[in-house]
C-alpha cells in the first residue's frame, strides 16, 4: 500500500529524533569519528552543533518528502562523506520507501551506524544496516549512491535497478561591491572551515566584484578571518597527498599571483586575467575579481557543472551567475542548507539494466 | 647588464653545450654552472620567479647545484606568462584537451635556435645515430605545422623531418589531415623505402598510433628493415586508451619491427629538451627488454610489394635482432644539458636514487622561461637515467568536495 505524505513525514521526523539522540550521546562515538573523518575534535563538535539538521521546519520536511519519490525498496550506499550527511541521505531514503537498507562507508561508518541503531530504538524497524551489501544482488527498488562520479558509474554498471547518484561538487562565493569585507570574510570563513572544506557545498573559489585591488583586499581580510577561526576550530589531519597538492598550489599561485599561507589555511589571490582554477580542499580559497556578475558567469563557465552552491552577501546579484541547479545562500549559511531534499540539486536518475 | 645581452649570452652558452655534445666532447662548463646562472637571470627579470624564490627562502645567488634551483610548477604556465621577455619568437601551447581550451599552458620562446639545436642533437643521438647515410624517409603521424602552428611536438617533428629526412613535401611527411590518417601516402612512401632498402623513421603520438592500428584492423603493414618508431604523449581522450606495453607489442607486430625499435620520447610543452627511452641503443647497459617472439608477425619484405596493399597473409619475418643493439626499455636518457630530479611532492627535496618522486626537471635550454620545472610525473632514478611511472594522481577525494582531477579529468602534461 502506498504510504501517505503524512506517514512519510512522520518517518523522517523519527529519523531526525534519532539524530538528536546520537548528537546527545555523541561522546560515545566522538573518538571514532575524529579518527575516521580526520576532523579535529572541535571540527566534529562544530558539525554536530551547527551542521546536523536537528530541528527542521515542517515545510522543509514536506519538501523533502515531495522530492524523495516513491520506491518499493531503497538501498543507500554511503561514501566517506561529510559524516552528518548520513542523516539527510537516510531521511530521503526513508521518505521514499518503507524498506531501506544502508551500507555505511567502510572508512567513515560511525555516525551512520549510530543513526540506524538510534532509529531502531525509536521503533523504526524499516531501516536496516547491511555492511556487506552487494549491489549486484539487488533486484527491486532503487539504489541511492553517494560518492564521486566514477563510484556512481561503477554502481550503475553493476546494478539491476535504477540508481540515483549523488556526486561530488563544490561551492563558490560571490562578494558583491556592496559587501562589508570584514563581515563577508568572517562569514565565508565559517563556510570554509566546516568539515575542513570537504563538503560538496564547501566554497573553494571567491569571486570579488571589482578589480584586482578588491580581490587583494578581500583576500587579505579572508586570510585574517581564517587565521582567527582556525584558532577556535583547528584544522584536522591533512593526508600526505593533500599536503603535496597544497604545496603545488602555493608554489603555482606564488608565481602567478599571491599566496597567503596561514597556519592551517591558504588564501591565494589570482589576477582577473588568469584562468580560474580549483584549489585543493582543506581550507584553500582561490580569490579573484570579476567586473560584475555577468563577467563572473563567463569565468566560471568551465566549472559550472561542479558548482552545487553559491554563497553571497547579495543573493540577487549572485543569482545571475549561479547555475540553475545551485543552492543560493547568504555567506555563512552555505553549509547549512534547508532540510528540504538532496543538498545537490543536480541529482538525476539513471536506469540500469 | 642589459637583459637582452644577458639572455643572448646564456643562449650562446647553452648552444655551446649542445655543440660539444654533437662533437662528442665534454662541455666547457658544468651543467650546474650554466643552469644556476640561468636561474639567477630569471630571478632578476621575472617577478613571479623572484617571488617564488623568496617564498622558498632561497637566494638565487646561493645556488651552486642544479638541484638547488627552485622549480616552477607546470600549472604556472597555464595561469600566467612564464617568460623573461614581452616579445617572443614563438609560443608553444599545450593541447588544452585535458583541461579545456581556457587552460592551455603557454611556453614563450625568445630564441628558438637554442630549442632547435638541442632537439635535433639529442633526437639524432637516440633515434638515427646508427644510420649511414643519415637521411631517411621521415613520416609523421600528426597534422602539419600549418594545421597546428603552436604545438612544440609538431615543431620538433618538423625539425626531425628536415634534419634526418629526405626532402619531401608537407603532405608526404605529415600524414594526418583534418583528423584523418593518410594511409595511402604512408603506404606509397613505405613502398619506395622498401624498394630502396631504406629504413624509415615514423614519429607519432600514442593516440595517433591507436587510430593507426584501428584503421589497419587485422592487417599488418611491415616497415623496411632497420626502421624505427618514436612514440610520445598520452591519450588525452583522443582515442581509446591502450596500455603502453600492449601498444608497443601491437605496433611491433603490425609494423613487423622489433619492440626495441619503438622508442618512447618524453617531453612537454613547458620544456625545451626531450628525453628518450634507451630501447634502441644502449650497448653498455643490461638488456631489460622482453621480446615476445610470438608477437613477430609477417613482414612485407621486398621491392616487388604492391604499394597500396596492406598485408594480411602470413610471410616470414625479416627483422633480425642483430639489427638492434641491446636496449633498455622504460629507462629514459637525459641530455647533458638537462636533468631529471625526483623530489618529494610535499617537501620538494630530492629523494634518494631508486625512490619514486615527482619529476623536477632542470632544462638549461629554457633560458628565457623556467630553467627548473616541477611536473606531476612520477619518476625514479635508475642506472642510465630515469624511469617514468605515470602521472601522480591528485589527492583522492575525502569527502564530497570535488577533486581537481575529477573535475578536470587531467592526465599527463606530456606533449
Amino acid at each position: 500500500m502506498k504510504r501517505s505524505a503524512e506517514n512519510r513525514a512522520a518517518d523522517v521526523r523519527r529519523i531526525v529524533l534519532a539524530a538528536r539522540d546520537v548528537a546527545a550521546s555523541r561522546d560515545a562515538i566522538m573518538d571514532e569519528i575524529i579518527r575516521s573523518s580526520g576532523l579535529s575534535r572541535e571540527g566534529v563538535e562544530l558539525a554536530f552543533e551547527k551542521h546536523l539538521e536537528l530541528f527542521p521546519e515542517d515545510a522543509e520536511i514536506a519538501s523533502l518528502v515531495a522530492a524523495a519519490g516513491d520506491a518499493e525498496r531503497v538501498a543507500v550506499i554511503l561514501s566517506a562523506n561529510v559524516f552528518v550527511g548520513a542523516l539527510r541521505a537516510l531521511a530521503i531514503a526513508r521518505a521514499a520507501s518503507a524498506d531501506v537498507v544502508v551500507r555505511p562507508s567502510k572508512r567513515d561508518p560511525a555516525f551512520a551506524r549510530a543513526l540506524v541503531r538510534a532509529a531502531a530504538l525509536r521503533g523504526d524497524s524499516s531501516l536496516q544496516l547491511d555492511e556487506d551489501l552487494d549491489v549486484a544482488a539487488i533486484h527491486r527498488g532503487q539504489i541511492h549512491v553517494y560518492g564521486r562520479d566514477e563510484t556512481i558509474a561503477a554502481v550503475a554498471a553493476k546494478s539491476h535497478v535504477p540508481v540515483v547518484g549523488h556526486g561530488s561538487g563544490m561551492g563558490i562565493a560571490w562578494i558583491s561591491h556592496r559587501a562589508d569585507f570584514d563581515a563577508a570574510a568572517a562569514a565565508l570563513a565559517n563556510d570554509v572551515v566546516a568539515f575542513d572544506q570537504r563538503g560538496c557545498l564547501s566554497p573553494r573559489i571567491a569571486l570579488v566584484e571589482g578589480d584586482d585591488t578588491c580581490a587583494t583586499s578581500f583576500g587579505g581580510t579572508l586570510h585574517e578571518a581564517l587565521e582567527r577561526l582556525g584558532r577556535v576550530v583547528p584544522r584536522g589531519f591533512v593526508p600526505a597527498a593533500e599536503r603535496a597538492d597544497s604545496e603545488r598550489y602555493v608554489s603555482t599561485m606564488t608565481y602567478a599571483g599571491k599566496a597567503l599561507v596561514g597556519s592551517a589555511h591558504v588564501v591565494a589571490i589570482a589576477p582577473s586575467s588568469s584562468p580560474l582554477v580549483l584549489p585543493p580542499s582543506y581550507r584553500h580559497v582561490h580569490v579573484t575579481s570579476s567586473a560584475n556578475a555577468g563577467a563572473a558567469t563567463g569565468r566560471i563557465a568551465h566549472l559550472s557543472r561542479a558548482i552545487v552552491a553559491v554563497g553571497s552577501d547579495d543573493i540577487d546579484s549572485a543569482r545571475r551567475l549561479a547555475p540553475s541547479w545551485a543552492r543560493l545562500s547568504k555567506l555563512g549559511w552555505m553549509q547549512r542548507p534547508p532540510f528540504d531534499g538532496p543538498v545537490d540539486h543536480r541529482v538525476s536518475m539513471s536506469a540500469s539494466v | 647588464m642589459e637583459i637582452g645581452y644577458r639572455s643572448t649570452a646564456l643562449h650562446e652558452r647553452a648552444r655551446a653545450f649542445v655543440s660539444a655534445f654533437e662533437r662528442g666532447e665534454p662541455s666547457a662548463e658544468s651543467m650546474d654552472a650554466l643552469a644556476c646562472d640561468i636561474a639567477r637571470f630569471q630571478a632578476d627579470v621575472i617577478e613571479g620567479y623572484a617571488r617564488l624564490c623568496r617564498a622558498r627562502r632561497m637566494d638565487p645567488a646561493s645556488f651552486s647545484s642544479a638541484s638547488d634551483i627552485v622549480a616552477v610548477p607546470t600549472d604556472a604556465f597555464k595561469l600566467t606568462r612564464v617568460a623573461a621577455f614581452a616579445h617572443t619568437a614563438i609560443v608553444f601551447r599545450t593541447s588544452g584537451t585535458t583541461q579545456g581550451p581556457q587552460m592551455r599552458g603557454e611556453h614563450a620562446i625568445r630564441d628558438v635556435a637554442t630549442y632547435d639545436a638541442a632537439a635535433v642533437a639529442f633526437g639524432r643521438h637516440w633515434l638515427v645515430r646508427d644510420l649511414t647515410p643519415s637521411k631517411i624517409p621521415v613520416l609523421v603521424l600528426a597534422p602539419s605545422p600549418e594545421e597546428v602552428p603552436d604545438s612544440s611536438l609538431i615543431h620538433m617533428c618538423q625539425l626531425f623531418a628536415e634534419a634526418f629526412g629526405h626532402p619531401a613535401s608537407r603532405d608526404e611527411t605529415f600524414l594526418v589531415r583534418d583528423g584523418i590518417i593518410d594511409l595511402s601516402t604512408f603506404d606509397a612512401r613505405v613502398a619506395i623505402a622498401m624498394a630502396q632498402k631504406e629504413p624509415v623513421l615514423l614519429l607519432g603520438t600514442s593516440f595517433a598510433y591507436v587510430h593507426f592500428l584501428d584503421a589497419l584492423g587485422d592487417a599488418s603493414f611491415a616497415l623496411p628493415r632497420g626502421s624505427r618508431v618514436m612514440q610520445t604523449g598520452g591519450y588525452k581522450g583522443k582515442s581509446r586508451e591502450v596500455p603502453a606495453d600492449a601498444l608497443r607489442r601491437e605496433l611491433a607486430r603490425v609494423l613487423s619491427i622489433d619492440e626495441r625499435a619503438i622508442v618512447a620520447e618524453y617531453g612537454m610543452t613547458e620544456l625545451s629538451s626531450q628525453f628518450y627511452e634507451r630501447s634502441l641503443f644502449d650497448s653498455a647497459a643490461p638488456d631489460r627488454f622482453q621480446v615476445d617472439a610470438s608477437s613477430r608477425r609477417p613482414a612485407r619484405s621486398g621491392p616487388e610489394q604492391p604499394a597500396a596493399a596492406l598485408r594480411t597473409a602470413p610471410q616470414p619475418p625479416t627483422m633480425k635482432s642483430r639489427q638492434i643493439e641491446s636496449g633498455i626499455k622504460g629507462v629514459f636518457a637525459e641530455p647533458p644539458w638537462a636533468r631529471v630530479v625526483p623530489v618529494d611532492p610535499e617537501t620538494l627535496a630530492p629523494v634518494e636514487d631508486g625512490t619514486i618522486g615527482i619529476a623536477k626537471i632542470i632544462d638549461a635550454m629554457n633560458v628565457d622561461s623556467a630553467v627548473a620545472v616541477l611536473t606531476q610525473d612520477r619518476v625514479r632514478r635508475v642506472p642510465g637515467g630515469f624511469e617514468l611511472l605515470g602521472r601522480a594522481p591528485g589527492a583522492p577525494p575525502r569527502g564530497c568536495s570535488i577533486a581537481i582531477d575529477e573535475l578536470l579529468g587531467r592526465t599527463s602534461n606530456c606533449e
